[in-house]
């Protein structure tokens, strides 16, 4: 009983350490984890997607395909409920509506919100650590080779009106999973490894 | 010995510091105005006075266009945001445009709460059951797509999107790649990054424009710019760099031929005393034309005095004249009193000639002739009866020509034959090539260097700036009206617009709909329990809440009785004022309004279909044609006018000398060194500009002086030579003050310089061969 406790109050004490575990401390993991990424030159993944809107009743769902091109490269294609293709490649984002005949390029910089849902997805494909934390401030915790979950919260006060916040998780260098907050409502991506 | 010396030459310096002193108190008293626009004419058409006035003060002369390129591409953003935040900081500009350009927060508010009155869409069609829910469906298609964020911020309480459309349409697809906040010029090779600035000072103050340009380069220093190199472009910039290179090129000059005159005189005469007595009746001449000019006009536009300045060139050769021609045991009176009638007749032919520019109804023009005509009377008359007495003693004597010099001048006497030959070329080749070029690009009148001008296009192309040439004028008059007449406008263009006849209209109702248009479409907003209740039947079988759409109701309810947004109210949208402020901008009391057309084909059709409007609020202007137009008046006024001038000159020398044909004599070197110029100029591909045709007059001056007092020494052989040799002297000396003008940078200095080296050589080679071949004597 009285070790029973012991061993409760040192894993509350191990908790607490690890939630006040400066953020830095986690720093050769997600280094480690960056790096990994990095190594991958190339994915292709289905995904799932789930978008609940507060003024909605029932969350929207979505499916597609995502493809990664190191060093810049991402294209996110829909296939269903419509059909619709996402490609940034370096500073331009191309937009496609095929069943619309919309086809339209941006630069990214006049797309902030899009930016960085842009590079919260591609600057951890690239590994790019730096990228990543110009534009958010990075929470992480888990290992490199294991389980990882990484909050983001946008650095500036105009990109958090639109998105408040930005989880991934995943296992070793593949991202399985990422949910953004964004004006009252939730965005959550399932990610499967095509073969 | 000393005491002797004072007593010599006091008078002489006395004079001189009299006359520093009286110029130097005129420079202070006088406004000396130094705006191209003011040079012109205030336009004969609606049109043209229109142009004139954007010229002076339009919004187009307080821009400032920035590059900066010499580093890798992310210090060049750096450096972009850098000096945008510097700029915005400093308050003296009304409008910073850079990479970071997007709307504030508070903006957007203000927009957005008034997207119903300001949208176009804002229409009865579009509050119908069928038409909310289309803009339902498409929202919840919208919300399935990428664009799901951007749609969930703004879509419940826009779901007709006019806010999102007004933001498409007023800031519009730029043509400019923006990276890292900064705007890259697109295929720029070197990278180079943009900004454009809008000073707070109208163009016409170019104190302010100055200080802005100083602005610019301090932020830029400032931001630790390394080995980038800043470009800077605009009229406040143009302004500052055309004093600044004719300072330099005319330093360079002075220097220049003041040292070579110096020799020269030295070498001619052994004195240098003759600098200082050629300077008396110049400065007289300087100061009498700047007194009048400044009481006549109330101010002396800076053209006028250069240019001025320039022509009363010639009255250096008076003094020069009055030694060379003394005759041994005649004092300087003496000497002036004998060739008084030649200098007189000179003198007021000279001034005679200047009618042409009195009636060219150029305000320039006119004070240009009033300051020359002026100054060379006072001077003539100063070198008569001042000069003489400042040093009557004077023993300043001209040396002998060297014979290698004289000897081919003898021989070129009496060849009337040879000059009429040289004359007949000139003219052959002025015909071939089509007679003289007039410039009747207006650029060209600008002092600017090419190479700034060329900086310039680059920017402005790069920044897709838009073409201004075909501009529509609206007003003056109330805001209101001035907006009405923008929105008659765009309908009625709207056809040719659609038949591609014009790309597009930047309008001033695009970005403030009139009070009336505000109003109507506050009239065509539904009353609240309609729209809801259209609403939920449009949102029936959507996957909406049935409160969704909460923001929407009670912005359109708002709407309704919100208080029409002006001009005075938009100041709160600053990025929307911004653009706003070129189209519709307060001049005095009443507002002008400004139309720009894009992209136009067909000009006829867009003149026409304005012309067709038949609203006096709506003038067509097209600023190329006009300018051209002005110009081609004046080249015309000035011929008119300069060969009346000729006929009266004419007339003086038939009445003064007694006859036709010794007045043709007189003239014909005159005329032959005109044509032989013109021929020169036309043959080097210089188009005319104002600054040749007052080199032209000078020259017509001079060529009076070396004609007249080459015929007018009936004596010896040896009296002709010495007139030859005075003559020569004055023309080395005009050749060595104004000719290395041709050596300088800025284009109208070079104009000035290329014409009178050519005229001057023309003019006393002509005038040497018009005179008789002496008699041989024993």
């Amino acid at each position: 009983m009285k070790n029973s406790r012991r061993a409760l109050v040192r894993g509350f004490a191990l908790a607490a350490a690890g939630l006040a575990l400066p953020v830095r401390a986690q720093e050769p993991a997600l280094e480690a984890l960056m790096r990994g990424m990095a190594a991958v030159r190339e994915r292709q993944e289905s995904f799932t997607e789930e978008k609940a809107i507060p003024e909605l009743d029932l969350p929207l769902p979505s499916q597609g395909t995502l493809h990664w091109a190191a060093p810049d490269r991402l294209e996110k294609h829909t296939t269903s409920p419509i059909e619709e293709r996402l490609r940034v490649q370096g500073d331009r984002l191309f937009y496609e509506r095929p069943d619309r005949g919309i086809a339209r390029e941006f630069g990214l910089e006049e797309q902030p919100e899009m930016r960085a849902l842009v590079e919260s997805i591609r600057a951890t494909l690239a590994g790019d650590l730096a990228a990543l934390r110009r534009y958010y401030d990075v929470n992480f915790s888990g290992s490199a080779d294991g389980d990882w979950r990484m909050a983001l919260t946008p650095l500036s006060v105009r990109l958090r009106a639109a998105v408040q916040r930005i989880v991934l998780a995943g296992h070793g260098p593949q991202i399985l999973s990422i949910e953004t907050d964004g004006g009252g409502g939730v965005t959550r991506m399932q990610i499967t490894p095509l073969p | 010995m000393r005491a002797a010396s004072i007593r010599r030459y006091g008078p002489l310096l006395a004079a001189l510091l009299l006359l520093a002193a009286l110029g130097g108190a005129l420079a202070s008293v006088v406004r000396v105005r130094a705006d191209l626009a003011e040079f012109l004419p205030p336009g004969h058409t609606r049109a043209s006075e229109f142009l004139a006035r954007e010229l002076r003060s339009g919004v187009a002369t307080s821009l400032l266009l920035i590059g900066i390129e010499g580093v890798p591409p992310q210090e060049l953003a750096r450096l972009s945001r850098s000096l945008g935040a510097a700029l915005r900081a400093s308050g003296r500009f009304s409008f910073v445009g850079d990479g970071t350009t997007s709307l504030g927060d508070a903006e957007q508010a203000l927009l957005f709460r008034y997207r119903y009155l300001l949208s176009p869409e804002t229409r009865p069609e579009a509050f119908t059951e069928p038409a909310l829910r289309a803009r339902l469906e498409a929202l919840l298609d919208g919300l399935r797509s990428a664009a799901s964020p951007l749609l969930a911020r703004f879509g419940f309480a826009d779901p007709t999107g006019a806010f999102l459309n007004l933001a498409r349409s007023w800031l519009g697809e730029s043509h400019l790649e923006t990276r890292d906040g900064a705007w890259f010029a697109a295929a720029a090779s070197p990278p180079r990054v943009l900004l454009i600035a809008r000073s707070q000072g109208a163009g016409l103050d170019t104190e302010a424009q100055q200080q802005a340009v100083r602005e610019v380069r301090e932020a830029f220093a400032a931001a630790n710019p390394g080995p980038a190199r800043l470009l800077l472009s605009g009229p406040g910039v143009f302004a500052a760099q055309a004093a600044a290179t004719i300072r330099g090129d005319v330093h360079m000059v002075t220097a220049l031929s003041g040292g070579l005159l110096a020799a020269f005189l030295f070498w001619r005469y052994r004195s240098l005393l003759l600098l200082a007595l050629a300077a008396v009746p110049l400065g007289a001449g300087m100061v009498a034309g700047m007194a009048v000019t400044a009481l006549a006009f109330g101010s002396v536009h800076g053209i006028a005095l250069g240019f001025g300045m320039t022509m009363l060139g010639v009255t250096v050769d008076y003094p020069i004249l009055l030694l060379t021609l003394r005759q041994r045991g005649e004092s300087l009176p003496q000497a002036a009193a004998r060739i008084w009638p030649t200098l007189r007749l000179a003198a007021v032919a000279a001034a005679l000639g200047l009618v042409a520019m009195l009636g060219s109804g150029f305000p320039g023009l006119v004070q240009l002739g009033l300051f020359a005509a002026v100054g060379l009377l006072t001077a003539a008359v100063v070198t008569r009866w001042v000069l003489p007495r400042l040093l009557p003693e004077a023993r300043i004597e001209a040396r002998p020509l060297p014979r290698w010099l004289a000897h081919p001048l003898a021989a070129l006497r009496g060849r009337h034959g040879l000059a009429l030959g040289v004359v007949a070329v000139a003219a052959g080749v002025l015909l071939a090539l089509g007679g003289p070029r007039w410039q009747r690009d207006i650029a060209a009148l600008s002092p600017v260097p090419r190479a700034s001008q060329a900086l310039d296009e680059e920017l402005r192309r790069q920044l897709g700036a838009p073409d201004v040439r075909y501009l529509i004028a609206l007003g003056p008059g109330e805001e209101e009206m001035i907006l009405r007449a923008s929105e008659r406008l765009e309908a009625a263009l709207a056809p040719l617009v659609a038949r591609g006849a014009l790309a597009g209209l930047d309008l001033p109702s695009h970005y403030l709909p009139s009070r009336a248009t505000q109003q109507a479409r506050q009239a065509v907003l539904p009353e609240p329990d309609v729209l809801r209740e259209r609403l939920q039947a449009a949102m029936a079988g959507l996957p909406f809440r049935a409160n969704a759409f909460a923001p929407f109701l009670a912005a359109v309810a708002e709407s309704r009785s919100l208080p029409p947004l002006d001009a005075a109210a938009l100041a709160g949208a600053p990025t929307i004022a911004a653009r706003l402020s070129p189209l519709l901008s307060r001049r005095g009391d009443a507002w002008q309004g400004l139309a720009v057309a894009k992209g136009v084909t067909d000009p006829a059709a867009l003149a026409a279909a304005v012309a067709g409007l038949h609203d006096p609020a709506i003038l067509f202007v097209d600023t190329k044609g006009e300018t051209e137009g002005l110009l081609a008046s004046f080249a015309h006024a000035t011929v008119l006018w300069a060969a009346a001038g000729g006929v009266l000159v004419f007339g003086l020398f038939a009445w003064a000398l007694g006859g036709l044909r010794p007045a043709l004599r007189i003239a014909a070197p005159v005329g032959g060194a005109l044509v032989v110029t013109l021929a020169v100029l036309a043959a080097a591909g210089e188009a005319l500009t104002l600054f040749h045709l007052a080199s032209l007059l000078l020259l017509a001056a001079v060529s009076i002086d070396y004609s007249l007092f080459l015929r007018s020494s009936p004596g010896s052989p040896n009296e002709t030579g010495s007139s030859m040799g005075a003559v020569l002297n004055c023309a080395v000396c005009t050749l060595l003050t104004f000719g290395l003008l041709a050596f300088c940078g800025t284009p109208v200095l070079h104009g000035i310089g290329l014409t009178i080296a050519v005229g001057v050589a023309a003019a006393f080679l002509l005038a040497c061969a018009a005179v008789p071949r002496p008699a041989l004597r024993a």
